[in-house]
């Protein structure tokens, strides 16, 4: 078996396949740290329709559906922002609102699509195996000015992620975090829409970060512990679809799905959170 | 005679057609210590809101002599420190007690830069002043209500403002713990350099060191003065339109249901 992975690893469409995936798996997980403490699952479900619902739109227009899905992806955040901290609505209520419409004009799309819609489905699943060198370049160029961005605020992220209004009464400046964080969630995305797909996504940008919930309590360790579950995740999915013939997107979102299980399980956060419930009981 | 730090000329406030404050005028100097008192929905957590720069007014604010509006320069937002009502925490969530402090230093430390090595001793020594040293490393989320308050208190220490606001910071506390946080409350207002405004809604949980107090009721502010002639039955009764009594034991004045 390791001769024949060893095989597919020397074709250049299955080595980009694997970076590709592995990249998605880093970026979407330290996303996943931002979606999972902040708690907005929507957030990712609205950008990846966002992506989804550019990118058909720029089918239609005869215009690259990446650039098309990051333009609508990069609006869906300039939106999102300063509604839902000066419109009195909750962001979830915001993210619900905003990605049933994104999902309806999608569809509109696909339904005044006249060519094949193979393309446009592409988008919706993922095709590891049709990436560009083009593609892998931007997905890398993305996942390192998130990665950048995380080491660089991490001081600011922390105060933001812990308390937004307290952070900006000390002075942390919370909205330009909080809006270059929408813009990357918006970037991610898009730059992901074809390795494993708009939909599949939503999985990758909440297990890890909900798997390191389970483990630490450290927020370093938060981000490291999200990422490698993305990795791994990604790196255990392609393998698994390689072997036993299945899709790849839906093989590597199983396999994110059991390392969080796995995780739940065997959380040390869970007894010890058990522990001090009990123990604040007898106080 | 002391500098005026912070002043409020005919301030209002309307949100959704409702008038949350209106016609507020306000002065405080440096170093006092001012209690914002009045009964639920009087406009108490508006008007810090406001000081603050979380809301949208009407009228003229001055912070340190400048003029503002709700939007802030990061330094002035350095000079005014925010203790809120309860400092809610998932259980889960990863950040330390000593962590959660250390937050109130990002602002001065700037971006890309790390905070000051001397911070992380200044937060330990809040910590032991809050008598919770012993839990710096536990995580936020594990410590009971008083201790979260503490922590809250701290975090807005560390950030070494000139004026800092707390709203209702003995609130949802049990009677032992909001006696130990008004004990520290009193014990910071006289060690550190700081204007304080206080808000609150219960007049038997007032800080020993606080001399001055500002009540508002339906949004606007109906006395200005020292805290006897506040404490006075009648100007409590006008005050809650229910009539109250106070009296006095140990030194202290406490307000009973007339």
């Amino acid at each position: 078996m390791a001769e024949q992975i060893l095989e597919a690893l020397s074709y250049p469409p299955i080595q980009r396949a694997l970076l590709a995936c592995l990249l998605c798996g880093a970026s979407c997980a330290l996303l996943s740290v931002f979606v999972v403490l902040m708690k907005m699952p929507l957030i990712g479900v609205s950008m990846s329709h966002a992506a989804f619902a550019g990118a058909v739109l720029g089918m239609l227009l005869d215009v690259n559906p990446f650039l098309s899905g990051l333009i609508l992806c990069l609006l869906t955040a300039a939106v999102l922002g300063p509604l839902s901290d000066r419109g009195g609505i909750a962001p979830e209520n915001l993210l619900g609102i905003l990605f049933s419409f994104l999902l309806g004009i999608a569809f509109l799309g696909m339904g005044i699509l006249t060519q094949t819609k193979a393309g446009a489905l592409n988008l919706m699943w993922g095709s590891l195996l049709t990436l560009s060198l083009t593609d892998l370049a931007v997905l890398a160029i993305v996942t390192a000015v998130l990665a950048a961005f995380v080491v660089l605020f991490f001081k600011e992220i922390r105060a933001v992620l812990f308390n937004r209004r307290l952070a900006a009464s000390a002075g942390v400046p919370e909205r330009m975090i909080y809006y270059a964080l929408l813009f990357l969630t918006g970037a991610v995305v898009s730059a992901n829409l074809a390795t494993v797909g708009g939909l599949l996504i939503f999985a990758l940008l909440v297990q890890p970060g909900a798997a390191a919930l389970q483990i630490t309590y450290n927020l370093k360790s938060f981000f490291w512990i999200s990422a490698a579950t993305g990795v791994l995740a990604c790196g255990l999915g392609l393998a698994a679809s390689y072997i036993f013939d299945i899709p790849s997107g839906a093989a590597v979102v199983l396999t994110a799905t059991l390392l969080f299980a796995l995780a739940f399980v065997f959380s040390p956060k869970r007894r010890s959170m058990k522990g001090n419930v009990l123990k604040n009981d007898r106080r | 005679m002391n500098r005026e730090i912070l002043a409020l000329c005919n301030v209002a406030v309307r949100k959704h057609k409702a008038l949350l404050l209106s016609g507020i005028d306000l002065a405080v100097s440096e170093n006092e210590f001012v209690g914002v008192i009045g009964p639920n929905g009087a406009g108490k957590t508006t008007l810090l809101n406001v000081i603050a720069g979380f809301e949208k007014f009407s009228g003229d604010l001055f912070l340190f002599g400048r003029r503002q509006t709700e939007k802030r320069s990061r330094l002035t937002r350095l000079r005014v420190g925010y203790v809120p009502q309860m400092l809610q925490v998932d259980p889960a969530f990863p950040i330390s007690a000593l962590e959660a402090v250390l937050t109130g230093a990002v602002g001065r430390a700037g971006i890309f830069r790390s905070p000051d090595p001397d911070c992380r001793r200044e937060a330990l020594r809040l910590l032991d002043m809050m008598r919770l040293g012993h839990l710096a490393t536990r995580p936020l989320g594990h410590l009971s209500g008083g201790e979260r308050q503490k922590v809250s208190l701290a975090r807005a220490i560390l950030q070494k403002p000139d004026l800092l606001l707390m709203d209702e910071p003995t609130a949802n506390l049990d009677i032992a713990v909001q006696k130990e946080v008004l004990n520290l409350i009193d014990e910071i207002a006289g060690r550190e350099d700081l204007t304080i405004l206080f808000v609150t809604h219960d007049f038997n949980l007032l800080p020993a060191r606080l001399r001055r107090v500002v009540m508002l009721k339906n949004g606007a502010k109906v006395f200005d003065g020292g805290i006897d002639e506040a404490l006075a039955g009648e100007t409590l009764s006008r005050l809650f339109d229910y009539p109250l009594e106070t009296f006095e034991r140990n030194g202290r004045r406490f307000v009973s249901y007339g």
